[in-house]
C-alpha cells in the first residue's frame, strides 16, 4: 500500500510540477481538485434545470423531446445538454483525481479520516447519477444501460419480478420504471449535496470555489467542447433488436461491458468490497498517532485565537474548569486533533521573549514543545556567519530541506509552519539570532494542514491575530511554498533572499529590491504560460470530448441475435387444497372461516432448453417468497448466430418425477441483431415465442 | 508603596477582563518592587518577556470580548493596545541591546499608560456595556 502510494505521490509531484509551470501555483488546478467539483456539481444543476424544463418523461416522447433540444434549440438547448454531459464527464474527471491525491499526500489518515470515509458514499451517487441520467435519453445507449443495469440489479436477486422484464421487448416495455429513472435522477443529486455538505463538516473555512480565472477557464473550455462536439442522442432506442455497436461514456459505463464476462454478483460484490476497503484506508497500518496538542490551562484565559485557527473544528471553547475567574477555556477533542500545531502559532503566552516563568504556553503539542522550538532556533542559528544568515522554517511536508543548511543557512522543522507564533520572527531578530527568516512550506495553496500557509501569509501581511508586529522589517521575512518536487526553486529564492539581505545590510548601497516580504517565485514567459494553459485545458477536452462516447462497445456480434426467455410463473402447491368440511368450518373461529384450507409451498419450476437439438439451459427456479409459495422467476438469454434455429423449451411445475407438464418447440429465422423473446404464461396456452418469423407452436403435454 | 493602585472605576463590567487587569497591576507593581532591589539586565529582561506575554494574552482576551459583544470602538481601543506593546518591545529591546535600562521610571510609563488606558478606553468600553 505503501509503495503504492509514494508511486502515486511521485506522478502527482510531476504532474503539478508541469501545471505549475503554466497555471501558476496559486491556479494549479491539483490544488483545487475538491472545489472544482464543487462548481462542476452545480454547473450540472443548472444545465440539467434547463434540459428538464423541455424534457418530456414518458418513454416513449423522450427521445424527441431531446432531439428537440439538440436540432431546433442548438445554441441554447443543445449547448445546455452538451454541458450537462461533458460537465457530468469532469466532475468523475475531478473527482478521481482528488480522491487519488488525498490519498497519495496521505491526507485521510487517522484523525482525518472524515471528509474520506463521506466522500466514499458520494462516489456511489455520482455513479447513479451518471447512469440514470444515460437511461433517460431513450437512445440506444441507453437501451443497452437499462438492460444491463436492470440485469444487473436483478442479478442481487431482492426483487420478486425482474426489473429486466420491463425492458424485455417493445411488447413489454413498460414506461413506469423509466419515469422512476427521471425520478431518481432528480432526487440522487440532492443527496449528493447533502453528503458534501457533511463532506466538508469538519473542516474550518473549508475551501469550496475555485479561484474565479480558474473556475472561468474551466467553464469556457467545457462550452468550447459543447460547442464543437455537441452531445447528441443515439439511433431511437428499439426494444426488438439489439445494437451491435453502443458509443459507451466510459468515465461511467467503463464497468458495464465487464458485465458481459462476469456474473453480476461477482461485480456487485467487488464494488462493495472495494467500497469497503476504501472506507478502512484511514485506519489501515502503518498508522501512527501523534499527541494531540494540549490545553496548559495556567496560561490560558480563554481568549479563542487557537479556536479560530484550527482547521479541522478540534478546538471548541468551554466553561472554565479550573475555577479561575474567566469565562472559558480551551478544549482539543483529541480524536479530531491531527497534531499539526496550528493552535500553538495562535496562542499569545507563545511567545519566546518569556524567561521568569517556564516557557509554557496556553496550548501547545507534547512532542513539539514551545520551549523546545526556541532551543532549536538558538541552536541552529548559534555557528552561522557572515551578514547574510538565513533560518529556514520549515514544515514535515515540504521534503528534506535539512541540505540546505550551510554557514550561513539554519533549518528547523516543525510539523506545520503554521505553529510557528509570529515572535518567534521577532525574537530572531530582534535578538540577532539570524538576519532573515524564510519560511518554507508546501506548495502555495496546498497546505497539507490546510490553513498553516493562510495563517502564517496573514498573520506576517497583519490582517490576523497574533500578527507579526509591524517594527519588525519585513524585508527580512520572506516566504517560498514550493512543494518538494520543487526544492530548486526553494534553493533559487533562498539565494535571492541572501543576496537581498546583503543589500540590505550594505550601507553605502541604497536597497533597490522590494520588500521580500511576498512569496518569493519566479514564473514562465507569458506567451509560454498561455500556450501551456491552452494545452492543459485542450487536453482535458479532447480526453472528455473522446472517452464520452469512443471508443465504442461491441455489445453483440455482428452475426448474432440475442434469445430472451423470461417470465413468471406459479408451480404447482405441494399439496393439492382441500375444502373444508361443513363441521370444520363451523369450529372455525367465525372471522377465519373459508372454503378451502391450502397448504403453502409450491414446486419448483424446472427448465429445459434446447437449441438445434443441444441443451442451452438446465435449471431448477425456486418458489419465491419466504413460504415457499410464490413465482418461480425466470431470466435467461443467450447469443445465437443468425439464421434458422429450432428451440425446445420443456418446462415441470409439479412434483412429476419424469415427464413435463409444458412444452414448446418453434423454429425461427433470426435477423442479425434481432432480440427475440420466448415467454410463458401458464393459463394462457403456456410457451410464446415472440415475432413468430417461421412455424412455431406451443403445447400443454401431460406426458411425452 | 506600591505603584499603581487597582481602584474601583476601572472595573469596566466583564469579570474576566477586571480580573486580568488585577492580575496585571499586581505584576507591575512586582515588577517595579523587584527592580528597587535588583537592577541586573537579566532579571529585568525576564520580568520584560513576562509582562510582555501576559499582556499580549490580556490584549487577545479583551479584544475578543469586545468583538463578541459588538463594540464599535473596537479599532481604535485595539490600536492603543498595540501601541503599548510597541512601545514595551522597544524598551525590551533597549535593555538587550544596552544591557541596563536607560530610564530607570520605565515601570511609571507602564503604570502611566494603564492609567490613560482605564481613564479614557476602558471608560468608554465601560459606559458601552452599562448602556
Amino acid at each position: 500500500m505503501n509503495s503504492i502510494k509514494k508511486a502515486l505521490h511521485a506522478v502527482f509531484l510531476r504532474l503539478e510540477q508541469l501545471c505549475n509551470l503554466a497555471f501558476g501555483a496559486a491556479l494549479n488546478p491539483f490544488v483545487h481538485l475538491g472545489a472544482l467539483g464543487w462548481l462542476l456539481f452545480w454547473t450540472v444543476c443548472v444545465s440539467g434545470i434547463y434540459v428538464y424544463i423541455f424534457f418530456d418523461t414518458g418513454v416513449t416522447q423522450a427521445y424527441a423531446s431531446l432531439e428537440y433540444l439538440s436540432r431546433e434549440q442548438w445554441y441554447l438547448g443543445g449547448l445546455m445538454r452538451s454541458l450537462h454531459r461533458y460537465a457530468s464527464d469532469a466532475m468523475v474527471v475531478v473527482v478521481v483525481l482528488h480522491l487519488l491525491r488525498e490519498f497519495a499526500l496521505d491526507r485521510m489518515r487517522g484523525n482525518r479520516w472524515f471528509p474520506w470515509v463521506t466522500g466514499v458514499p458520494l462516489l456511489w451517487f455520482l455513479y447513479a447519477c451518471g447512469i440514470t441520467g444515460y437511461w433517460l435519453v431513450w437512445d440506444q445507449l441507453a437501451q443497452y444501460v437499462a438492460i444491463a443495469t436492470s440485469e444487473w440489479l436483478d442479478s442481487i436477486g431482492i426483487f420478486g419480478q425482474p426489473i429486466a422484464r420491463n425492458f424485455l421487448d417493445s411488447a413489454h416495455l413498460s414506461g413506469r420504471f423509466f419515469t422512476l429513472m427521471a425520478y431518481i435522477h432528480i432526487a440522487v443529486p440532492l443527496m449528493m449535496l447533502l453528503f458534501m455538505w457533511v463532506h466538508i463538516q469538519r473542516h474550518a473555512h473549508a475551501r469550496v470555489n475555485p479561484p474565479r480565472a480558474l473556475g472561468l477557464a474551466t467553464l469556457a473550455t467545457l462550452v468550447a467542447l459543447a460547442l464543437v462536439v455537441p452531445a447528441i442522442s443515439q439511433a431511437p432506442a428499439d426494444l426488438d433488436r439489439v445494437p451491435a455497436e453502443i458509443g459507451l461514456d466510459w468515465f461511467y459505463l467503463a464497468l458495464y461491458p465487464l458485465l458481459d464476462v462476469v456474473s453480476g454478483k461477482t461485480l456487485w460484490l467487488s464494488l462493495v468490497g472495494a467500497s469497503l476497503l476504501l472506507t478502512a484506508l484511514p485506519w489501515l497500518p502503518p498508522l501512527r498517532k501523534p499527541q494531540p496538542a494540549q490545553v496548559h490551562l495556567d496560561n490560558c484565559n480563554g481568549c479563542a485565537r487557537c479556536f479560530a485557527d484550527c482547521p479541522f473544528g478540534a478546538i471548541t471553547m468551554g466553561a472554565r474548569s479550573d475555577g479561575a475567574a474567566f469565562e472559558q477555556e480551551a478544549l482539543v477533542d483529541p480524536a479530531q486533533c491531527v497534531s499539526c500545531g496550528i493552535c500553538v502559532g495562535a496562542c499569545p503566552t507563545a511567545t519566546p521573549f518569556r524567561r521568569a516563568s517556564a516557557l509554557v504556553p496556553g496550548i501547545e503539542l507534547p512532542a513539539h514543545t514551545i520551549a523546545d522550538l526556541r532551543a532549536q532556533v538558538v541552536a541552529a542559528t548559534e555557528q552561522l556567519q557572515g551578514d547574510a544568515r538565513v533560518l529556514v522554517v520549515t514544515c514535515a511536508h515540504a521534503g528534506d530541506l535539512g541540505t540546505l543548511a550551510e554557514s550561513d543557512v539554519g533549518v528547523i522543522a516543525m510539523p506545520c509552519v503554521g505553529m510557528l507564533p509570529p515572535s518567534f520572527i521577532d525574537f530572531t531578530l530582534s535578538r540577532r539570532h539570524a538576519d532573515g527568516v524564510l519560511i518554507a512550506g508546501c506548495a502555495a495553496k496546498d497546505c497539507f494542514d490546510r490553513l498553516g500557509q493562510r495563517w502564517t501569509d496573514e498573520r506576517i501581511a497583519n490582517q490576523r491575530d497574533p500578527h507579526l508586529r509591524d517594527r519588525v522589517s519585513r524585508d527580512r521575512v520572506a516566504a517560498s511554498w514550493a512543494s518538494p518536487a520543487q526544492w530548486r526553486q526553494t534553493r533559487e529564492s533562498l539565494g535571492q533572499f541572501r543576496r537581498h539581505l546583503r543589500a540590505l545590510s550594505s550601507a553605502d548601497r541604497p536597497v533597490t529590491v522590494g520588500p521580500a516580504w511576498q512569496a518569493l517565485r519566479w514564473r514562465l514567459p507569458a506567451p509560454l504560460r498561455i500556450a501551456g494553459q491552452l494545452l492543459m485545458l485542450g487536453s482535458l477536452a479532447l480526453l472528455i470530448g473522446w472517452f464520452a462516447s469512443r471508443p465504442s462497445y461491441a455489445h453483440l456480434g455482428r452475426e448474432d441475435a440475442l434469445v430472451k426467455l423470461s417470465f413468471s410463473h406459479a408451480a404447482q402447491p405441494l399439496k393439492p387444497c382441500r375444502r373444508f368440511s361443513p363441521e370444520e368450518l363451523a369450529r372455525l373461529p367465525f372471522d377465519q372461516r373459508r372454503a378451502s384450507n391450502c397448504e403453502r409451498g409450491r414446486w419448483p419450476v424446472y427448465l429445459e432448453i434446447d437449441l438445434d437439438g443441444r441443451p442451452v439451459h438446465r435449471a431448477t427456479h425456486p418458489p419465491a417468497g419466504l413460504w415457499n409459495d410464490g413465482p418461480s422467476t425466470v431470466y435467461t438469454r443467450f447469443r445465437v448466430s443468425a439464421g434458422r434455429h429450432r428451440f425446445d423449451v420443456r418446462l415441470r411445475d409439479s412434483g412429476r418425477a419424469t415427464g413435463f407438464d409444458y412444452t414448446g418447440s418453434a423454429t425461427v429465422s433470426l435477423v442479425p441483431g434481432q432480440n427475440f423473446v420466448i415467454d410463458f404464461r401458464g393459463t394462457e396456452g403456456g410457451f410464446q415465442f415472440g415475432q413468430p418469423l417461421s412455424s412455431g407452436s406451443a403445447t400443454r403435454g401431460t406426458d411425452r | 508603596m506600591s505603584l499603581l493602585e487597582w481602584r474601583d472605576n476601572f472595573r469596566i463590567g466583564i469579570a474576566e477582563v477586571d480580573h486580568e487587569h488585577q492580575a496585571l497591576i499586581d505584576l507591575i507593581n512586582a515588577l517595579h518592587a523587584s527592580l528597587c532591589a535588583d537592577r541586573s539586565a537579566e532579571r529585568i529582561e525576564a520580568f520584560l518577556g513576562e509582562i510582555f506575554a501576559r499582556i499580549s494574552a490580556h490584549f487577545a482576551l479583551e479584544e475578543k470580548d469586545m468583538q463578541v459583544r459588538g463594540y464599535p470602538e473596537l479599532a481604535a481601543h485595539k490600536a492603543d493596545h498595540e501601541r503599548l506593546l510597541d512601545d514595551l518591545r522597544d524598551i525590551m529591546d533597549g535593555v538587550n541591546d544596552r544591557g541596563v535600562l536607560d530610564d530607570g521610571a520605565f515601570a511609571q510609563r507602564l503604570a502611566a499608560w494603564f492609567s490613560d488606558h482605564f481613564s479614557s478606553h476602558d471608560v468608554r468600553l465601560h459606559r458601552f456595556l452599562t448602556t
